[in-house]
C-alpha cells in the first residue's frame, strides 16, 4: 500500500540536512583556513625575529661575553620580549640565555645537562638538515624548526661560521593570542535563510516534485555560495593585514638590531631586514621588499592563489551538501530503508563476515589506494598527506613508461624493471601455472575415479601432501633442490652424463625452477575440486549415453565437461587470483633473479616498498595489480554467465 | 554408490604406471625433508659427493636417504626452545580461527545463496576482490588496526580475528557455490513444516554441506597455521609466539640450520596432514551436492 | 589454605624483590643458540647488579625483525632497546621516531673504548645513532697442510696459489665468492673505491672500481687462480676436500669447516697494484640502538653502556662467539689466547664500515649484475659500472624527488 506523496515534508527534511551538511562544512573549512592564515602570520614573524638574533649573535662573533651582552641587549629592547638561548655545538655548551631558568648556577656559558638532551638533538638536527640540503641541493629537510610549546612556539635555526654550522640559535615567543574565533551569524543566517525560504515556497508550489526539486537545489546553492563568497573575501582582507602585521616586525627587529649593533659596536653591515622573512629552508618568501615592506604584487598572487584554494574546497563542500540533499530528496534513503527492513533476514546472515571485511580488508585497501596517490617514501612518512598529494603521478609513471626494450651500445636488452615486461611475465606465470593445475589436477581425478582401481585410497593421500605441507617449507626445500652443486637435479642430469646446470642463471630456467615449484604445490587442489565433481555425476547418465552410442570422447564432452563446470570455473578464478600474486614462491624461490627478470607484479610492488622505500610508488604498484585482476574477474564472470545462459 | 564409468575400460596397468609417476613426484621432496631431518645434520646436502664422482655416488646422492639416521635434530628442536608451547599457541589460534571463519562463511554464503536481495551481487564481488589487493602491504595498516587501535597485539584473538577475515572470501565462494547445487525443495518442505529459517539452516543444509564445510575449514585452519610475518610482528612475547615463527628461527641471518628446520617442518605439518586424513572423505566426496539427489 | 598463603607470600617476596618504581628495559635481538644465551647472561648480570633496572629480553626471527622494527617502534609499541647490523640504521633515521640520537650521553671515555671505525658505522650524519656491539668482516683463512705461511702481498698470493691451481683437478689456489659485491668490496676499498660520494650521490662508477674489477679479472683469467661460478656451497666443498689453500670468507664461515681440516686466519693480503694497500673488507657492525618511543632512554642507554663495556664484551666473545667492538675485551687472556676473534681483531684494523645510508639497498641488485656480467666476460668493467650507476641514480632520484 504507498503512502501519499510526502513530496513537500521529504523535500523540506533535505533543504534542512543540506543546509545543515553545507554550512558546517563550509565553517569549518573557512575556520581552518582563517587559523591557517594567523598562525602562518605568527610564524612568519617569529622566523624574522629569530632571524634577526642570528644575524646579530653571528655579528658578535657567535660565542663569548659579545654574544651574551647582544642577545641581552636584544632582549631587552625587542618588544614582545621572547626568550632566547644561543647554543654551540663543541663542548655541548649552553652560550648564553635569556631563559629565567637559566639564571644563578645555571646562567650560561655552561655545558647542558642531562635533561636538556632534547635541546642537543635539535642542534644535531638542524645541522644534519643543513648539511644534507646542501648535498642533495635541494630543500627537503627543515633547517628552521618551528614547534608549538604550549601557547607558545619555540623557534630553532642553525648558527653558522664560515659556511659550517656550529650551534643553533633557539627563541621561544611570548603566549601567542588565541585567534579570534569566527562569528556566528553568517553560519546561522546559511543555515535558517534557505529553509525558511524553501518553506515559502513549497507552501506556494504545492506536491509536485520537479518544481520542489528545483527551488530546494536553488535555495541551498544559492545560501551556500553566499556564505562561501563572504568567506573568500574576509580571508583575503586577513591575508593583507598578515603581511602588514610581518612586515610591522622586520622593521622593529631592523631598528633593535641596528640600535644594539650600534651599541655594542659590531663588526659587518646589517642584511637586508626583508630577507628575513624565510621559509623552513630558509628560502625567501618574496613576499616582502628588500627594505620589509610589503611587496603588493607578490602579495595580491598570494592572495588569489589562497582564494582560489579556498574556492575550490567550498565548491566540493557544497556539492557534498547537494548530493545528499538529492539523496534525501530523492527518496533514496527511503528506498534504502525498505530494502534493508525487507531483506532483514540476509543482511543479518552476511553482517558479521561484511563487518570483519571493511574492518580487516577494506580499511588497509583504502589506506594503499589513499598513498597510491602521494609520494610517501622513507624521508617524508611523518607529513601530512596533502603535503605529499601527487594526484596521479605515480600510475603516470608506471604506466606510461614503454621503455620495454633498451638500447645500449652492447645492443638492445629487456628493461626488466618495466611494468609491462613484469606484467607481460606475470601472464605468462600466471597461465602457465593454472593450465598445469588444471590439467595435471584434472587427469590425476579422472585416473583416479577409475573404478575399482587398486591402492586408489593411498595414492589419494599421498597426492594430497603437496597441499598439506607449508608453502615456505616447499618452497625453500625446492630452492634447495636446484642448488647448482648439491641439488638433486643436477646430480640426475649429471647422472645422464649432461653438464649441471647454473638454474638461476638465465630467466628460462629460473622461471622453470619456480613453475616446478608451484606446479607441484597447486596440482593436488585441482585435482580434489575435479575429484569431487566427478563423485558426484550419476552413473546412469554415461549408461544412457553409452546406450545412445556415444564415444568415450563424446561421453566426456557431452557428460564429464559440463558437470565439471560448476565446480572447476570457481576454482579457476580463485586460483589465478592466487597464482597472479603468489608472493612465497618468487620470492623465496628465484628471488628474481637474474637481474629481476623473473620478478611478479607482487615481488616488484615489495621491493619497490622495502627495498626502494617508496611507499607511494609501491602502493600505486599494488593498486595498478589490484585494477587487472578486477578486469580479469569481471570479464571472466560474464563470459562465465553468457556461457551459462 | 553413483559412480562415473568412463575410465572403466581401461586397463589398470597403465593407470598404476602413471600413478606410480605422479607419486614419485609427489613424495620426493617430502622425502628429501625427511632424511635432512634424520641427518642428525645441518646441510642441505645429505651425501658428500667425493672429488670425482662416479655415477654410483651421484646415484648416491640423488637417494633420499641420511649416511647416518640420528633423531638428534628433532630433540633439539623440541628441547631448545618453547617449541611445544609454540605448537599449543598455533593449535588454539588455529582451531578457533577455523570455528570462527567458517561460520561466518556458512552464514554469509547460505544469504548468498538463497536470498536475493539489493547488493547480492556486489557482495560477492567484493569478498572475490578482497583477494586481489597484494597482501604484502597490508602489514602496517593491519598493525595499526589490531595492535594500536584494538590494543591486540600479543594475544591471539588479534591473530584469530585477522586469520578468520583473511579466509572468509575463500570459504564464502565454495560454501556459496556448494550451497547453490543442494536442492532447495528440502527447505521448502521444511518451511511448510513451520520451521523456522534459523532451523532449516542448522538442522538441514549444514549437514548436507559437510563436504564443503570440511574444505573450509581446513582452508582456515591452514592459514592461521602456516602465517608468520603478521604473528612474529604482532606477538611481543616469547610464549606467545606461533610454530611457524619458531621454525624461522632455524633460518635467515647468518647461518642456516637447515637439520632443525627440516625436523621442525616434519613437526608442524603432522597436524595438518592427520586433518588432511581425517577429512579426505569429505574432501573426494564433492564440492557439489549433486550427489545427494540419486 | 596454607599453599595459597605460601603463594601470595612468594608473590609478595618476588614483588618486593624489584623495586616497585623500576624501569622496565625490553630488548629485542635476532640472537640464537650461543649468541642469545650469552646476551641472556648479560642481561641477568645487570639485573643482579643494577636492582633499579629490570631489563628482559626477546629474539625476533631475522626475517620478521626488521619489519617488526619499522612497524612497531615508531608506533611507540616496542622495545627499549634494539641490536641491529647498521645496515637499516640510515633507513630507520631518516624514517623517524625510531632510533634515539645518544651522543649527548656519550661521553668520551665510553666513545674511546670502541674501535673507531665500529663507531663511524654507528655514525649518520654526524650524529652517533647507538653503541657498537661487534662486527663481522672478512679475512684470510687458509689449509695449513697446504700453504706454510700466509701470504703478505699480492705477489705472494698469487705465486702460492699458482702453484698449487691444477684445473684439470679440480684444484685452486685461491676460491671466495669473489661475484657477490660483498666479497668483492675488499678488492675495490684496497684501490681506494667507494659507492657514495659527498653523503649520498651514487658514485658506483668511479675509476677506482673500475681498476679493482679489472684487477679482479687479472685473478680469474690472466693468474687462473679462481674457480668459476664461485657459490658459497662450492667454496665450503673445495676447502674441506682440499682443493683449494686459501679462501676469503667471514666468522660465519668456520662452522662449515669439516674437522679433519687444520685451518689458518690471517689478514688479506696487501695489493701492489693498488700501491702495496692492503685489501679492506667491508665490515657489518651490530650496534644497540635506544629506541626513540622508550619512556626510560636513561636507563636502556645504560643498559647499552653496560652490554658495550668490557666485561660484557668478554661474555660476548667467549660464549656468543662475537667478535666485540670493544677494544679493551682483547686484553683479556682468554680472548686474547683465542685465535680466531685475535685473527678479527687484526683483520678489523683495515676493515671499512659499509655504508649506512638507506640509499644503500638500491645498490645490491644493480652491483650484483655488474659483478655476473664481469666475470662472465659479457661486459667490461666500465660499461657494468656505468650501467649501474644510471639504475642506481635513478633510484635514488625516485626517492629525492619532491
Amino acid at each position: 500500500m504507498p503512502a501519499p506523496p510526502a513530496h513537500r515534508l521529504r523535500f523540506l527534511i533535505a533543504v534542512a540536512l543540506g543546509a545543515v551538511l553545507g554550512a558546517v562544512l563550509l565553517r569549518g573549512f573557512v575556520s581552518d583556513a582563517s587559523r591557517q592564515v594567523a598562525d602562518e602570520a605568527q610564524e612568519r614573524q617569529a622566523v624574522v625575529t629569530l632571524q634577526a638574533l642570528t644575524s646579530l649573535v653571528r655579528r658578535a662573533g657567535g660565542e663569548g661575553d659579545a654574544v651574551r651582552s647582544a642577545v641581552a641587549a636584544w632582549q631587552s629592547r625587542t618588544p614582545s620580549a621572547p626568550q632566547a638561548r644561543v647554543f654551540r655545538a663543541d663542548g655541548i655548551r649552553l652560550e648564553a640565555s635569556t631563559a629565567p631558568d637559566d639564571a644563578g648556577d645555571r646562567a650560561a656559558p655552561r655545558r647542558l645537562r642531562r635533561e636538556e638532551k632534547p635541546l642537543y638533538d635539535r642542534s644535531q638536527r638542524i645541522a644534519a638538515a643543513v648539511q644534507t640540503n646542501r648535498e642533495e641541493q635541494q630543500a627537503r629537510k627543515p633547517e628552521i624548526e618551528v614547534a608549538p610549546a604550549g601557547a607558545r612556539l619555540s623557534l630553532a635555526g642553525p648558527l653558522e661560521k664560515n659556511g659550517a654550522v656550529v650551534g643553533i640559535v633557539e627563541i621561544e615567543t611570548a603566549p601567542l593570542p588565541l585567534p579570534k574565533p569566527a562569528g556566528w551569524s553568517g553560519f546561522l543566517l546559511a543555515l535558517i535563510a534557505p529553509i525558511a525560504v524553501f518553506g515559502g515556497l513549497a507552501f506556494l508550489l504545492g506536491e509536485k516534485r520537479l518544481p520542489l526539486l528545483a527551488a530546494a537545489v536553488v535555495c541551498v546553492a544559492a545560501s551556500l555560495s553566499w556564505m562561501g563568497r563572504a568567506a573568500v573575501s574576509e580571508l583575503a582582507a586577513q591575508q593583507q593585514r598578515a603581511a602588514e602585521q610581518v612586515a610591522e616586525r622586520v622593521r622593529d627587529q631592523a631598528t633593535v638590531t641596528q640600535a644594539v649593533a650600534t651599541a655594542q659596536v659590531l663588526p659587518g653591515a646589517a642584511a637586508a631586514p626583508g630577507s628575513w622573512d624565510v621559509d623552513d629552508f630558509r628560502q625567501p618568501l618574496g613576499l616582502l621588499t628588500p627594505d620589509g615592506s610589503v611587496n603588493p604584487q607578490r602579495l595580491a598572487q598570494a592572495v588569489d592563489t589562497a582564494a582560489r584554494e579556498l574556492r575550490r574546497t567550498l565548491l566540493g563542500a557544497g556539492a557534498l551538501a547537494l548530493a545528499l540533499l538529492l539523496l534525501v530528496g530523492l527518496g533514496a534513503f527511503n528506498l534504502i530503508g525498505r530494502s534493508l527492513r525487507r531483506h532483514r533476514q540476509a543482511y543479518l546472515y552476511i553482517a558479521p563476515a561484511i563487518l570483519g571485511m571493511v574492518v580487516l580488508v577494506f580499511f588497509p585497501f583504502t589506506y594503499g589506494v589513499t598513498l597510491s596517490f602521494t609520494d610517501s617514501n622513507l624521508y617524508n612518512t611523518g607529513k601530512a598527506i596533502s603535503d605529499v598529494w601527487i594526484g596521479l603521478r605515480n600510475y603516470a609513471d608506471i604506466l606510461g613508461d614503454f621503455a620495454f626494450i633498451k638500447r645500449g651500445d652492447g645492443g638492445s636488452f629487456v628493461n626488466y624493471l618495466n611494468f609491462y615486461w613484469t606484467l607481460l611475465f606475470t601472464i605468462i606465470w600466471t597461465v602457465c601455472n593454472v593450465t598445469i593445475g588444471v590439467v595435471s589436477g584434472l587427469i590425476l581425478a579422472l585416473v583416479l575415479n577409475t573404478r575399482a582401481l587398486a591402492l586408489r585410497p593411498i595414492y589419494r593421500v599421498v597426492l594430497i601432501l603437496p597441499w598439506a605441507m607449508p608453502n615456505y617449507i616447499t618452497a625453500l626445500i625446492w630452492k634447495g633442490m636446484f642448488h647448482q652443486q648439491f641439488g638433486v637435479i643436477n646430480q640426475v642430469i649429471q647422472l645422464f652424463g649432461f653438464p649441471a646446470v647454473s638454474w638461476f642463471d638465465r630467466p628460462a630456467s629460473s622461471f622453470l625452477t619456480a613453475l616446478a615449484t608451484n606446479g607441484w604445490l597447486s596440482f593436488p587442489f585441482m585435482m580434489v575440486v575435479s575429484l569431487g565433481a566427478l563423485q558426484s555425476i550419476p552413473a546412469d547418465l554415461y549408461e544412457a549415453a553409452r546406450v545412445d552410442g556415444a564415444s568415450r570422447l563424446q561421453q566426456f564432452k557431452a557428460i564429464t565437461l559440463p558437470s565439471l563446470r560448476p565446480a572447476l570455473v570457481p576454482a579457476v578464478i580463485i586460483s589465478v587470483v592466487w597464482t597472479f600474486n603468489m608472493f612465497n614462491i618468487i620470492y623465496l624461490v628465484t628471488g628474481g633473479e637474474p637481474g629481476s627478470s623473473t620478478e611478479i607484479l607482487v615481488t616488484q610492488a615489495y621491493k619497490f616498498a622495502f627495498e626502494r622505500y617508496r611507499y607511494g610508488y609501491a602502493a600505486a604498484y599494488s593498486t595498478v595489480i589490484f585494477g587487472i585482476l578486477l578486469v580479469y574477474g569481471s570479464i571472466q564472470n560474464r563470459v562465465s554467465r553468457a556461457t551459462e545462459a | 554408490m553413483p559412480r562415473s564409468r568412463i575410465s572403466e575400460e581401461f586397463p589398470h596397468g597403465p593407470l598404476h604406471a602413471m600413478l606410480a609417476v605422479a607419486v614419485l613426484v609427489t613424495i620426493y621432496p617430502v622425502l628429501w625433508v625427511f632424511s635432512i631431518a634424520f641427518s642428525g645434520k645441518q646441510s642441505l646436502a645429505i651425501a658428500d659427493l667425493p672429488p670425482t664422482p662416479t655415477a654410483g655416488d651421484r646415484l648416491r646422492a640423488v637417494v633420499p636417504w641420511p649416511e647416518k639416521l640420528s633423531v638428534s635434530n628433532f630433540t633439539s628442536v623440541m628441547s631448545d626452545q618453547p617449541f611445544a608451547r609454540w605448537m599449543l599457541n598455533s593449535a588454539l589460534v588455529a582451531i578457533f580461527t577455523t570455528l570462527l571463519g567458517v561460520f561466518l562463511a556458512c552464514t554469509a554464503a547460505y544469504a548468498f545463496s538463497r536470498f536475493k536481495f539489493p547488493g547480492r551481487r556486489v557482495g560477492m564481488m567484493a569478498f572475490l576482490v578482497s583477494q586481489m589487493f597484494p597482501g604484502t602491504l597490508m602489514l602496517i595498516p593491519l598493525y595499526i588496526i589490531i595492535v594500536q587501535l584494538l590494543g591486540l597485539g600479543s594475544s591471539r584473538i588479534g591473530l584469530i580475528i585477522v586469520y578468520a577475515t583473511t579466509s572468509i572470501p575463500f570459504s564464502v565462494w565454495m560454501l556459496k557455490g556448494y550451497f547453490d547445487t543442494i536442492p532447495k525443495e528440502l527447505e521448502e518442505a521444511a518451511v511448510i513444516e513451520g520451521a523456522s529459517a534459523g532451523k532449516i539452516f542448522w538442522r538441514i543444509v549444514l549437514p548436507l554441506a559437510k563436504p564443503a564445510v570440511a574444505i573450509t575449514a581446513l582452508f582456515s585452519f591452514m592459514t592461521a597455521w602456516n602465517e608468520f610475518i603478521l604473528a612474529a610482528t604482532f606477538m611481543d612475547k616469547e610464549n606467545m609466539y606461533t610454530a611457524p615463527v619458531g621454525l624461522r628461527f632455524f633460518v635467515g641471518g647468518f647461518s642456516q640450520q637447515w637439520g632443525y628446520f627440516a625436523a621442525g617442518s616434519i613437526i608442524v605439518s603432522i597436524p595438518v596432514v592427520l586433518l588432511f586424513l581425517y577429512l579426505q572423505k569429505y574432501l573426494v566426496s564433492g564440492l557439489t551436492a549433486g550427489g545427494v539427489k540419486g | 589454605m596454607r599453599t595459597l598463603l605460601g603463594i601470595a607470600a612468594l608473590a609478595l617476596a618476588a614483588l618486593a624483590s624489584v623495586p616497585a618504581d623500576a624501569a622496565e628495559i625490553v630488548v629485542w635481538h635476532a640472537y640464537r643458540a650461543g649468541e642469545k644465551s650469552a646476551l641472556e647472561k648479560v642481561a641477568a648480570a645487570y639485573n643482579s647488579s643494577h636492582p633499579s633496572t629490570k631489563v628482559s629480553t626477546l629474539a625476533v626471527p631475522y626475517d620478521a625483525f626488521a619489519d617488526k622494527i619499522s612497524a612497531a617502534v615508531p608506533r611507540g609499541k616496542g622495545p627499549d632497546v634494539f641490536i641491529y647490523a647498521q645496515d637499516r640504521l640510515g633507513g630507520w633515521i631518516e624514517a623517524g621516531n625510531t632510533v634515539e640520537p645518544i651522543d649527548f650521553f656519550l661521553d668520551p671515555e665510553t666513545k674511546a673504548r670502541f674501535i673507531p671505525t665500529t663507531m663511524e658505522a654507528m655514525t649518520y650524519k654526524g650524529t652517533v645513532y647507538g653503541l657498537p656491539l661487534n662486527y663481522k668482516c672478512i679475512t684470510l683463512i687458509y689449509n695449513k697442510k697446504l700453504v706454510s705461511a700466509p701470504p703478505k702481498d699480492s705477489d705472494e698470493l698469487v705465486a702460492i696459489a699458482k702453484k698449487l691451481t691444477d684445473k684439470g683437478a679440480g684444484r685452486f689456489g685461491l676460491a671466495y665468492a669473489y661475484s657477490d659485491y660483498y666479497y668483492h668490496a675488499a678488492l675495490q676499498n684496497a684501490f681506494g673505491g667507494y659507492v657514495f660520494e659527498g653523503g649520498a650521490k651514487p658514485a658506483i662508477n668511479n675509476p677506482a672500481n673500475v681498476k679493482a674489477l679489472e684487477y679482479l679479472l687479472k685473478w680469474l683469467d690472466k693468474d687462473a687462480i679462481l674457480p668459476a661460478e664461485p657459490s658459497t656451497a662450492l667454496i665450503t666443498a673445495l676447502f674441506n676436500d682440499g682443493k683449494t689453500a686459501m679462501i676469503f670468507n667471514g666468522p660465519w664461515f668456520l662452522g662449515e669447516i669439516a674437522s679433519n681440516v687444520q685451518y689458518g686466519l690471517a689478514p688479506l693480503p696487501k695489493i701492489k697494484e693498488a700501491g702495496d694497500k692492503p685489501m679492506r673488507p667491508w665490515m657489518t657492525v651490530e650496534g644497540a640502538f635506544v629506541a626513540a618511543p622508550s619512556k626510560n632512554k636513561d636507563a636502556a642507554y645504560d643498559f647499552i653502556k653496560y652490554l658495550t663495556d668490557k666485561p660484557a664484551g668478554i661474555i660476548m666473545a667467549l660464549e656468543g662467539r662475537q667478535s666485540p667492538a670493544n677494544q679493551s675485551a682483547y686484553t683479556d687472556a682468554k680472548v686474547a689466547a683465542d685465535p680466531v676473534l685475535k685473527s678479527f681483531h687484526d683483520q678489523v684494523e683495515v676493515a671499512v664500515p659499509m655504508p649506512n645510508l638507506p640509499e644503500m639497498t638500491m645498490v645490491w641488485s644493480p652491483a650484483t649484475t655488474v659483478m655476473n656480467s664481469v666475470t662472465r666476460h659479457a661486459a667490461s668493467p666500465k660499461a657494468a659500472l656505468d650501467a649501474a650507476q644510471a639504475a642506481i641514480s635513478k633510484d635514488v632520484a625516485g626517492l629525492r624527488k619532491k
